[in-house]
C-alpha cells in the first residue's frame, strides 16, 4: 500500500532490537569478564524509482531518483576493550591485562569436548586439583588441563601465567589471542567459541592473580543510547500514525466526492 | 520487545541477590571471624536474531547477529583474607595470624572449622574441656577434644604461638603439657561450605584439611592468645558495592520502563 508505512515499521522493529542489545549490556554491567555489544543499523538497498506513463513527459519513462525502503540491523560488534580490575585476594581469581582469552575445556551433555574462550577469570579448585570455572569447566594450560597438587599450601601464579605450587613449577596457563575477533561467537556464560577461519596468535596478556576483570560496559553511553532508541521509536510511530491519517482521508473523504 | 523486558528483569533479580549479600556482610561486620562474601555474575545464553551480518563496507561477517538474554548469579564466593586482630585480654580468646582454621567437634561427631577463636573452659565428664561459646569441643592436632584434668588450674594455662598448651612447673617456668591446638589449612578455602554459627565444613572443592602433624606442608601461622579476629568486612567497600548494586538495579528498571513505553506507543498505533 503506502510505502512509508512499511518503512516506519522497519524503523520500529530495528529500534526494538537495539533496545534488546542495550538491555543485555546493562543487565551485565556487573558481570566479570563481560564485553559490551554495540550495533550498527544499515539502510535497505536503494531502489530506483521511475516515472512511467506520464503524459506531460510525452509518455517517456524517466528516472526520478533513488530511495530506500527502510532500515535493518547491520552488525553487532563487541568491544573487546580492557575492563577495570578489582582486587579480590582469592588465589584462583585471575584477570587478564591485555588482549587474549583463557582456554576452557567444555564437555557438553553428549560427551563432546570443545575449547571455549573466556575473560572471566574467577576460578576455583576441585578436590582432585583441577582449576575450574564456576560451571566446572577445566582451565587449560600449555600441557593440558592444569592440575595443582591438592596438598599445596600456597599456589602462586606469576604475570606470565606460570603456576607454582609451593615453589614447584606446575604448568603455564594457556592464553590465546585471535587475529580477528569477528570469528568469535558467544555461547553464554561469558564464553566464546572460535568459528571456522579463526586464526590464533600468541597473546601478550599478563595475568594478575587475586584480581577479576570487571565488565567494560559504559553505562552512561548505554543510558544515552536508550533515550535515543525510545525517541526514534516514538518518531517512527508518529510516521505510521500520520500515514494512517492520510489513508483515512483517502478512504473516507476522497471516496465521498 | 519482550526480550528486553526479561533481560532487564534478570538484571534486577541478580542485583537483588547482590544487595542480599551486601546486607549480610554489613550485618556481620562485628561478627568474630566472619569472612565477607561477594556475588559473581555470568551472562545468560545468546540468541541469534539474524543469520547474516555485514560490516560497513557491505562485506559479510563470519558470525550472525547475536543478542544476549541477560544475566544470572553464578556463584557467591567468600574472601578468606585476615580480619583485624583486637586484644580482649581473655585467656581463651584465640586468634590465628595467618592461614588456617580451628577444628571444632560438632554435635553429630563431625569436624567443623572456624576462625572464631572465642573459646572457654567448660566442665566435662573427665575435667575441663576447651569449647566454643556454643559448647562444641575444640580439637587438638590429633583430632581429640582438649581435656584438662583436675590437677591443672585452668587460669594458669598459657598458649604459645604454635598452639601448645603450657603450664607453669615448680620453678614457675611454662612447660608444654603435650597438647597442641589443631589448626587445619585448606588448599582452596573458598570451597568450604558455610554452616550456621560461623562454622565451615569441608567439601570436594576445598580439598581435605592439611595439618602439620600429618606431614603435609602448611603455611606459617601464629596463634595469639588474648586476641580475637574481627570480620574482614570493610564498611566503605560494602557501601560502594551497595551504591553500584542499587544503581545497576535502577538502570535495569529504566529499561523496563522504556520497553513499557515503547509497547504503549505500539499499542497507540490504532
Amino acid at each position: 500500500m503506502v510505502r512509508g508505512l512499511y518503512t516506519a515499521y522497519t524503523g520500529m522493529a530495528n529500534e526494538q532490537k537495539r533496545l534488546d542489545i542495550i538491555s543485555n549490556n546493562l543487565a551485565n554491567a556487573a558481570t566479570v569478564g563481560f564485553k559490551e555489544d554495540n550495533s550498527t543499523s544499515q539502510s535497505f538497498d536503494h531502489m530506483l524509482t521511475i516515472k512511467i506513463r506520464d503524459n506531460s513527459e510525452g509518455n517517456n519513462n524517466r528516472a526520478i531518483g533513488n530511495m530506500s525502503m527502510g532500515v535493518k540491523l547491520g552488525e553487532v560488534y563487541t568491544n573487546y576493550g580492557q575492563g577495570s580490575l578489582k582486587e579480590t585476594d582469592n588465589t584462583y581469581d585471575m584477570a587478564l591485562e591485555g588482549n587474549g582469552f583463557f582456554n576452557l575445556s567444555v564437555t557438553d551433555k553428549g560427551g563432546n569436548t570443545s575449547t571455549q574462550y573466556t575473560r572471566n577469570g574467577s576460578f576455583t579448585m576441585t578436590k582432585d586439583g583441577h582449576i575450574v570455572d564456576e560451571n566446572g569447566n577445566y582451565l587449560m594450560g600449555e600441557g593440558g588441563a592444569i592440575v595443582v597438587p591438592t596438598d599445596a599450601a600456597e599456589v602462586v601464579i606469576d604475570k606470565n601465567g606460570a603456576v607454582y605450587a609451593d615453589n614447584t613449577y606446575v604448568d603455564n596457563i594457556k592464553i590465546t589471542d585471535f587475529d580477528n575477533y569477528d570469528y568469535l561467537t558467544k555461547t553464554g556464560d561469558t564464553m566464546y567459541q572460535a568459528l571456522d577461519g579463526a586464526v590464533e596468535k600468541p597473546s601478550n596478556a599478563l595475568i594478575q592473580q587475586g584480581y577479576t576483570e570487571q565488565s567494560n560496559v559504559n553505562i552512561i553511553s548505554e543510558m544515552v543510547e536508550m533515550i535515543s532508541v525510545t525517541r526514534a521509536y516514538e518518531a517512527n510511530q508518529k510516521i505510521i500514525k500520520s500515514v494512517d491519517q492520510t489513508l483515512e482521508l483517502a478512504a473516507n473523504s476522497v471516496g465521498k466526492v | 520487545m519482550m526480550r528486553s523486558l526479561w533481560t532487564a528483569a534478570s538484571g534486577m533479580t541478580s542485583q537483588q541477590t547482590n544487595v542480599d549479600i551486601i546486607s549480610n556482610n554489613l550485618a556481620n561486620i562485628n561478627t568474630t571471624g566472619y569472612k565477607k562474601e561477594s556475588a559473581q555474575f555470568k551472562s545468560l545464553l545468546y540468541q541469534t536474531i539474524q543469520d547474516q551480518s555485514y560490516d560497513n563496507n557491505g562485506n559479510p561477517k563470519p558470525s550472525g547477529i547475536q543478542v544476549g538474554l541477560g544475566v544470572k548469579n553464578s556463584a557467591i564466593t567468600s574472601q578468606y583474607t585476615e580480619g583485624t586482630l583486637s586484644e580482649t585480654g581473655s585467656d581463651y580468646d584465640l586468634a590465628i595470624d595467618g592461614k588456617g582454621f580451628f577444628m571444632v567437634q560438632t554435635a553429630d561427631g563431625g569436624t567443623a572449622y572456624t576462625r572464631n577463636g572465642s573459646f572457654q573452659m567448660a566442665v566435662g565428664e573427665n575435667g575441663m574441656v576447651l569449647a566454643t561459646s556454643d559448647g562444641n569441643p575444640v580439637l587438638d592436632t590429633n583430632g581429640q577434644p582438649i581435656i584438662l584434668d583436675k590437677s591443672y588450674n585452668t587460669s594458669n594455662i598459657i598458649i604459645d604461638e604454635s598452639g601448645n598448651l603450657c603450664y607453669p612447673d615448680a620453678n614457675n617456668n611454662a612447660k608444654p603439657i603435650g597438647i597442641q591446638i589443631g589448626v587445619a589449612q585448606f588448599n582452596n578455602p573458598t570451597g568450604l561450605s558455610k554452616a550456621a554459627d560461623s562454622l565451615l565444613t569441608e567439601t570436594d572443592a576445598s580439598g581435605s584439611p592439611l595439618l602439620e602433624t600429618t606431614g603435609t606442608t602448611v603455611g606459617k601461622y601464629k596463634i595469639k592468645q588474648g586476641f580475637l579476629e574481627g570480620s574482614n568486612v570493610q564498611a566503605v567497600d560494602e557501601m560502594v558495592n551497595l551504591i553500584v548494586a542499587q544503581r545497576a538495579y535502577e538502570m535495569n528498571s529504566k529499561i523496563v520502563k522504556a520497553a513499557d513505553e515503547m509497547m504503549q506507543q505500539a499499542n497507540n498505533l490504532r
